[in-house]
Formats: structure tokens, sequence, C-alpha cells
């Protein structure tokens, strides 16, 4: 049911069905479009690369073909001869210490640009002060003041979520400021012509006006902080997924690199795909102010 | 309805009362846009006093600054010149008066329902009265049965109604409408027309009204005011001997007194346009 996309109204041919079902034969059309494309680039993906892994052109070291990766994909999710996932974890346990960490820094990340964006949108001078700096921050990668942070907070889990949540902030509060400042003057005038107070004015008007451009820059965080996730786990990040791969890397473990690597794609995917829906859900007058 | 029900202002009565609850002074009000060499007069100097109970309706041709008396009545600006009372006193935004603008102005994150709730709690009415007067008040518009309604769904008439009841969920002696039915179809302009007619009328709420329709004008108005082309001015001050009471809307727009009248305005709105 997720896959029947909303597709714009196709012409009823004259003997359509009654409005509310779609015609069968296009249902099941756009039902292999969404479901089967995928699947079958996917299959092509898998088909091209065991060529490339069988024809021997590089070694099993930088190609490992689909079939090592997914013994490594086995191994590193059950305990075999007595050793426990990867490391004495297993993959949904690395997996589920990063997740724990993004949603600490992001959503400490999160809080701080919501909270700037508010008052930088709203108050003219906070936001000339503020801006160059979230600026300069956002064009920075999370990989050059990692060092930094390294430095003053420890190796421990501190440097981590401050990483991600650095790197979540810059969104936020880039998209809420500018969302706060574009709120339509006429619909705060609407209230205050009601009797709103300027605070009622702020979380009955600007917040839900904000909102739509707010989880945009939402879903841009948590990307950005998905991307920094293995640049935060690069020290001292076992157990966790960007640890496990970096570790994996240091002992050309290829497979574990590439099992990984797949492991936090599908779950950014899936990430993304909640909040997207999230969005749908959260903000139905999106583009209607 | 309103427990303070305001009886209509005579008006016969000599002395006008300009601190009572609803009316409006308007004295000798300049009010000019920008400053420095951008400076621009939209209206005055301006000399009105509408007292409690009157249905004031505001004509004139475009730009003529008729929004723009009209912010200043709700205080969302400041006169340049002279000075605006309402209710005795300095008009503030929220306080002064129920305002229906141009464009309905709801909020589309909430339903008809909140649109109207929110006005309620603005207003200090106590949560455990609000469906009562909410079911209320969408009565008085005719919108029973939209509550649910997300704002963008219902039709650009319904909006405008609902509007109308966010203003009034208020009771705010004065009420504010500026142009609040350009953009509708003549059959649901007319019914609004009766709508806010009998509202005003039973509620005996003073109102502000502007309109382009000459015909509006007198359907509307207890008071007729022309304004001059910009920077507005009075330029005809014209009170409306039509019965106020419940009385049949066509028969009233099918009599010769109300063509005589709406002509009248009619033509007193060109001479001034042209001027
Ligand atoms: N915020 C503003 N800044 C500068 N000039 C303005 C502003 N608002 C209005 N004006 C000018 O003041 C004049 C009066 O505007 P106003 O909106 O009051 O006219 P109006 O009589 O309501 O016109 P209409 O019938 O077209 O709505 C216009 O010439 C307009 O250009
Ligand atoms: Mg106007």
């Amino acid at each position: 049911m997720s896959t029947t996309p909303s597709l714009a109204k196709p012409a009823a041919p004259a003997d359509a069905p009654p409005p509310g079902r779609r015609p069968p034969r296009h249902r099941v059309r756009t039902r292999v479009r969404h479901v089967a494309l995928p699947l079958g680039s996917l299959l092509l993906f898998l088909v091209l690369w065991q060529a490339l892994a069988a024809s021997h052109t590089w070694s099993e070291t930088l190609v490992p073909p689909p079939a090592k990766v997914w013994d490594a994909f086995v191994d590193v999710s059950t305990t075999h001869d007595g050793v426990r996932g990867y490391n004495g974890t297993t993959l949904i346990e690395h997996l589920g210490i990063s997740l724990r960490r993004i949603a600490f820094g992001a959503g400490l990340g999160i809080a701080a640009g919501v909270v700037f964006g508010l008052l930088m949108g709203t108050v003219g001078w906070l936001r000339s002060l503020f801006e160059p700096w979230i600026t300069f921050l956002r064009t920075l990668p999370p990989l050059a003041y990692f060092s930094l942070l390294i430095i003053w907070l420890g190796i421990d889990e501190e440097p981590k979520v401050t990483l991600l949540a650095v790197a979540a902030f810059p969104p936020v509060a880039v998209s809420t400021t500018t969302a706060v400042a574009a709120v339509p003057k006429s619909l705060v005038e609407a209230a205050r012509a009601l009797g709103a107070s300027r605070w009622d004015t702020v979380r009955d008007v600007v917040v839900p006006s904000a909102l739509p451009e707010t989880l945009t820059g939402i879903r841009l965080a948590v990307g950005v902080a998905y991307s920094s996730l293995v640049a935060a786990e690069l020290v001292n990040g076992l157990p966790g997924i960007g640890g496990m791969v970096k570790d994996a890397a240091n002992y050309n473990n290829t497979p574990v690199v590439l099992v990984g690597i797949i492991a936090i794609g599908v779950s950014g995917l899936v990430i993304d795909g909640l909040l997207l829906r999230l969005e749908r859900v959260a903000v139905p007058w999106r583009g209607r102010t | 309805m309103s427990s303070s029900e305001v009886t209509e202002a005579a008006g016969a009565t000599a002395e006008v009362d300009t601190s009572a609850a609803g009316s409006v002074r308007i004295e000798h009000v300049t009010h000019r846009y920008g400053r420095g060499g951008e400076e621009f007069t939209a209206v005055g100097p301006v000399d009105l006093s509408v007292p409690a109970g009157e249905f004031l309706v505001l004509v004139g041709a475009s730009g003529c600054g008729k929004s723009t008396l009209l912010r200043l009545i709700a205080g969302f600006e400041r006169p340049t010149r002279g000075a605006v009372r309402v209710s005795g006193a300095e008009p503030r935004p929220g306080e002064a008066a129920g305002v229906v603008f141009q464009t309905p102005r709801l909020f589309p994150w909430r339903t008809v329902r909140g649109n109207i709730d929110l006005a309620l709690r603005y207003a200090g009415v106590s949560r455990a009265q609000w469906p009562g007067r909410r079911a209320q008040l969408l009565a008085r518009v005719g919108l029973e049965g939209t509550e649910r309604r997300r704002v963008w769904e219902i039709s650009g008439g319904q909006q405008q109604r609902v509007a109308i009841a966010r203003a009034l969920a208020a009771e705010n002696p004065l009420l504010l409408l500026d142009e609040p039915f350009a953009a509708l179809d003549a059959l649901t302009r007319e019914r609004l027309q009766e709508d806010v007619r009998r509202v005003t009328r039973r509620t005996g709420r003073t109102a502000v009204f502007v309109t382009h329709s000459a015909d509006e004008a007198v359907f509307l108005g207890s008071r007729i005011v022309v304004l001059t082309k910009s920077p507005g001015t009075v330029a005809l001050d014209l009170p409306i001997p039509l019965p106020r009471d419940d009385v049949d809307a066509e028969e009233l727009r099918g009599s010769r007194e109300f063509a005589e009248l709406r002509a009248q305005v009619s033509h007193a709105v060109k001479a001034a346009a042209a001027a």
C-alpha cells in the first residue's frame, strides 16, 4: 500500500469503473513500476558485481564477491565458533548503538537549531550576530573539528555526540530562521486582531507556520548526522557501526566494510522514509499559507 | 448573542457619547506612509464620529485610503497627525475591535473548529464554554457541520464566513470589515450581506464596513461616507433612512427609496473619484 503512489489522476476512459477504484490494469502497471523496477535494478547490480568479482580483474580483497559479503553479514549478525558478531557485538547491536548516538547528537543539534532559528528569525540583530558563525560551521566538514573535539572532550561518548550535534545544528537553524522570518504578516495581524498576546502569536502562528520548513531542515540534519557517523566513530568507535567499518578497514576486511556500509545506507533510507512520512502527516497544510 | 445588547443609536440624539463602548472618533486624522522623500499621504485630514450601534459604510475609489482608515481604527497604525479614539481610548489591536480582513486570513494548520476555538481562547472565554459558543457562532454564519473540515477544503465563501464567525467570537462592541465579500459570487455575497446585517442588528454592534459597491453600501449602511480620491477626505456623509429591523431583503432591494439612494451614492462616488 505504501508503494502505491499518488499518481496524477489518469484521464478516465469511457468505460471507467466508478471513481475511487483505480482501473485494475493501471494499478498493476504502477505496482510493477514501483516494486519491480527497483528490485530489477538491484538484481542487475548483483549480477554485474558477481561477474566483476568472477573475472578476477581485481583481487578479492578489493572486490569480494556478493556471496562473501553475505557470509560476512551472517557472521556479524550471529554467534559462530563462540565469537559473537563482530568484536563481541552483533551487527544489529552496532547499529543500535550508533542510532542511539545519532538520536542523542542530532536531537541536541536539532533542539538547539530550533531555538536559535526562532530567536534569529524574530530578532533581527541576533540573526546578524549568529548567521555568519552558523554559515562558517556549516561549510566545515565534520572531520575538521573532530580532532578538536577529541582534544577537548576525550575519546568517549562526548566527542561523538557533540560532533553529530554540531553537524545537525546548522541545517535546522538556517531553515527555521528563514521560515520564521517569512511568517505571513497577514496571519500574525489576524491573530493580534483576535486578541493574541506576543507569546500567543509565537506559539499559534509563528511555530506552526515555520514547522514545514523546520521539518525539512530536520530531515536534512539527520542526513548530515548520518553521513558524519563514520567520522564520529573514527576514534574509539567500537561498538558502533561506523567503528566497525573503520576497524574492519584496518584489517582489510572488505566484506565487513561493505556490510557496514550497506547497513548504514539501508537504515538511513528507512529513517529518511519515516521522516518523510512524519512530515506528510504532521504538516498537511504545507504550501497552503 | 452578546450579553450586553446595545440599543440602536438613535440618530436623533443630539450629543454623541464618544466614550460609549463601540463608538469611534476620528479627529483631524492624517496618515502618511514612508518617511523622508518617500512620504505618501494616504488619508486625511478626516473628521468622523461614529456613535455606538451605527453601521457605517465607507465607499471610495481604489487607493483612497479606506483600508488605511480601518487599520487606524483597529490600532494597527498610529495616525501621523490627529487622534483616533475607540470606546473613548486609543485603539490597540485585539482590544479595540473585531476585524474581518479583505482575505479570510484563516490559520491553515487548524480546522474550522480550531480557528474558532483559538479566537474564543484569545477572547478569554473559559474552555468549558467553547462547545456551546462555537456552535452558536457557526450557526450564526450558517456553517453548522463544517467544524472538522480543513480550512482549505471549504469554499472561499465559507472561509470568509469562518473569518466573520472568528471576528465575532470576542464580542467586541465594534466590528471592522474590509471589503469582506469582494471576491464572492453575487448569490453568496447577498446571503452574507443579509447575515452581517442580521448579526450586527441583533447584537447592536457598531460596524465600519468598506466596500466598492453602492448597492452593498445602501443595503447594509445606516450611514454612508464617501471618500475623495487619494488622500481620502470625507466627500459625502449620508444617513440612510431605510428600515433597519427585520425586513424582507428582496423587498428592500426592490424598493424605490433603495434605488434612489443607490443612484445617489453611485453618483457621489464617481464625482469624488473625478474631483
Ligand atoms: N504599507 C504601506 N506603505 C506605503 N504605502 C501604502 C501602504 N499601504 C497603503 N499604501 C498606500 O496608501 C494608499 C491608500 O491605501 P489603502 O490600502 O488604504 O487604499 P484603499 O482605499 O483600501 O484601496 P482599495 O480599495 O484598492 O483596497 C494607497 O495609495 C497605497 O498605495
Ligand atoms: Mg483596501
